[in-house]
């Protein structure tokens, strides 16, 4: 039997709580930029999920993406349904210092922020009983599946020798696909001053951006499952990445518009984190400043083709989370190395090549089974529930319509 | 006990499919963005 590790376990169990913090901060990192008649629709999304996919984690969710295998590596089995048999005790497979429980606590917190993630494309036009719907079963029919491929020790992407530190693909690429293929279906919002409606609360955003960017230390150091050198690498990476793109994206929009947006101080650093987080554990300080750079280019690009694009994603959530996670990954096969992390793999620049191969792979497979998915579940709710509100719930806005009340007294 | 809790959140998710819209997401409302506001403790 594993012999647990307080420090390990204190260290795991507090990531958890860091983690559990991010889906609040997202909440009001998205109510921010939103509308001011929508802005508790959008906090409720975040909120609600948290609620929720505690309870289907629990009972459902941890061992499918995280029970023993069925077969294929493709699913996890039902053996631990309910946690049965997820105890104090460690498991003999994951964190094998800290109790079992603080391993699926840690996770947990993991499949609730994902699903959030996805509400910033359809924000301002959703209905709430359609997004329930569709938040347990993406829950379970999208992110537990692909947690598996990759995570588990039987998942045929993680037997293929795929990194993926903290979710570059598991919880950001996966969410960023379904948000487009979310946007796309729901089609775009009423009532917007083009090009793009103002935030009604950029200071809102900004403490969801910082809350953000403090919960991702137990995102990603967390990741290391342990109290150990391997934590504070990818604390230091995490912190320089974001830091990098930050600096990228404020530097880009001076240039281009002639002033340093504050907001794109926010979304870059967010940009940041999400590029890091396959590679937080696999890298150099040095790789996460050359990571944060080039997200905070190409991820600006792809805000401002997502605008000319006309597809309304309406918090680009695929620009950030989508093209950032793939980044992530793919950088993830360039920088990787031994030297960081003996139990990882060298990717590309430590004579590697094949690595940046799988990575590719990687992406691909989860984009693809993401938007199919995605698509697929959208269509059959749609069916039972008509995803959209009427037109003149919108015009009022969904605070009001769908959950009768509202933020601000006039 | 696991079976006790599948059933327990079953029936939350039977009642979220049957709970009602909210009255005023049925009613057509103003077409103005800023319509009047309900006051909260109306609501109540």
């Amino acid at each position: 039997m594993p012999e647990i590790s307080a420090g390990d376990t204190a260290w795991v169990l507090m990531s958890a709580a860091l983690v559990m913090l991010m889906t609040p901060g997202l909440a009001l990192f998205y109510g921010g930029l939103v509308r001011r008649k929508n802005v508790l629709s959008t906090i409720m999304h975040s909120f609600f999920i948290l609620a929720l996919v505690s309870v289907t984690w629990v009972l459902w969710g941890y061992t499918l993406a995280f029970g023993p295998d069925t077969g294929l590596g493709l699913i996890g089995g039902l053996e631990w349904l309910g946690l049965d048999g997820v105890t104090g005790e460690p498991s003999s497979v994951y964190a094998t210092t800290v109790p079992h429980l603080a391993f699926m606590a840690f996770q947990m917190m993991f499949a609730i922020i994902t699903p959030a993630l996805i509400t910033g494309a359809f924000a301002e036009r959703k209905r709430f009983k359609a997004f329930v719907l569709f938040a347990v079963a993406w829950s379970t029919l999208v992110y537990a599946p692909i947690a598996h491929w990759v995570w588990s020790p039987d998942g045929w992407l993680f037997g293929l020798g795929m990194l993926d530190f903290a979710g570059g693909t598991v919880v950001h690429l996966s969410s960023g696909v379904a948000a487009l293929v979310a946007a796309l279906f729901i089609g775009r919002r009423t009532g917007l001053i083009e090009p793009a409606t103002e935030p009604h609360d950029v200071p809102m955003t900004i403490l969801g951006a910082g809350l953000l960017w403090f919960g991702w230390f137990g995102f990603n150091a967390g990741s290391a499952l342990a109290a150990n050198g391997l934590a504070a690498t990818a604390f230091v990476t995490t912190n320089t990445a974001a830091a990098m793109a930050a600096l990228t994206w404020v530097t880009l929009s001076w240039l281009h518009r002639g002033t340093p947006s504050v907001l794109g101080a926010a979304i870059g650093a967010v940009a940041g984190l999400v590029a890091i987080t396959p590679a937080a554990g696999y890298v150099t300080p040095g790789a996460a400043v050359l990571i944060g750079m080039g997200v905070g280019v190409v991820c600006y690009g792809a805000a401002l083709l997502r605008l000319r694009s006309r597809v309304d994603d309406a918090l680009d959530v695929f620009s950030v989370h989508g093209v950032g996670g793939a980044i992530g990954a793919l950088a993830t096969g360039i920088f990787a190395t031994t030297a960081v992390n003996a139990a990882g793999v060298d990717g590309l620049l430590a004579g590697n090549p094949g690595q940046l191969l799988v990575q590719a792979l990687g992406v691909g497979v989860v984009a693809v089974y993401s938007a199919a998915a995605t698509a697929a579940i959208l269509i059959v709710v749609n069916l039972f529930v008509p995803i959209r509100v009427p037109r003149p719930a919108e015009e009022a806005g969904l605070d009001l319509a769908q959950h009768g009340e509202i933020a601000y007294q006039p | 006990m696991v079976i006790a809790a599948l059933v327990c959140f079953t029936i939350l998710f039977v009642a979220w499919l049957l709970a009602p819209e909210h009255p005023r997401a049925a009613t057509p409302l103003a077409a103005a963005p800023d319509v009047e506001p309900m006051p909260l403790l109306e609501a109540a």
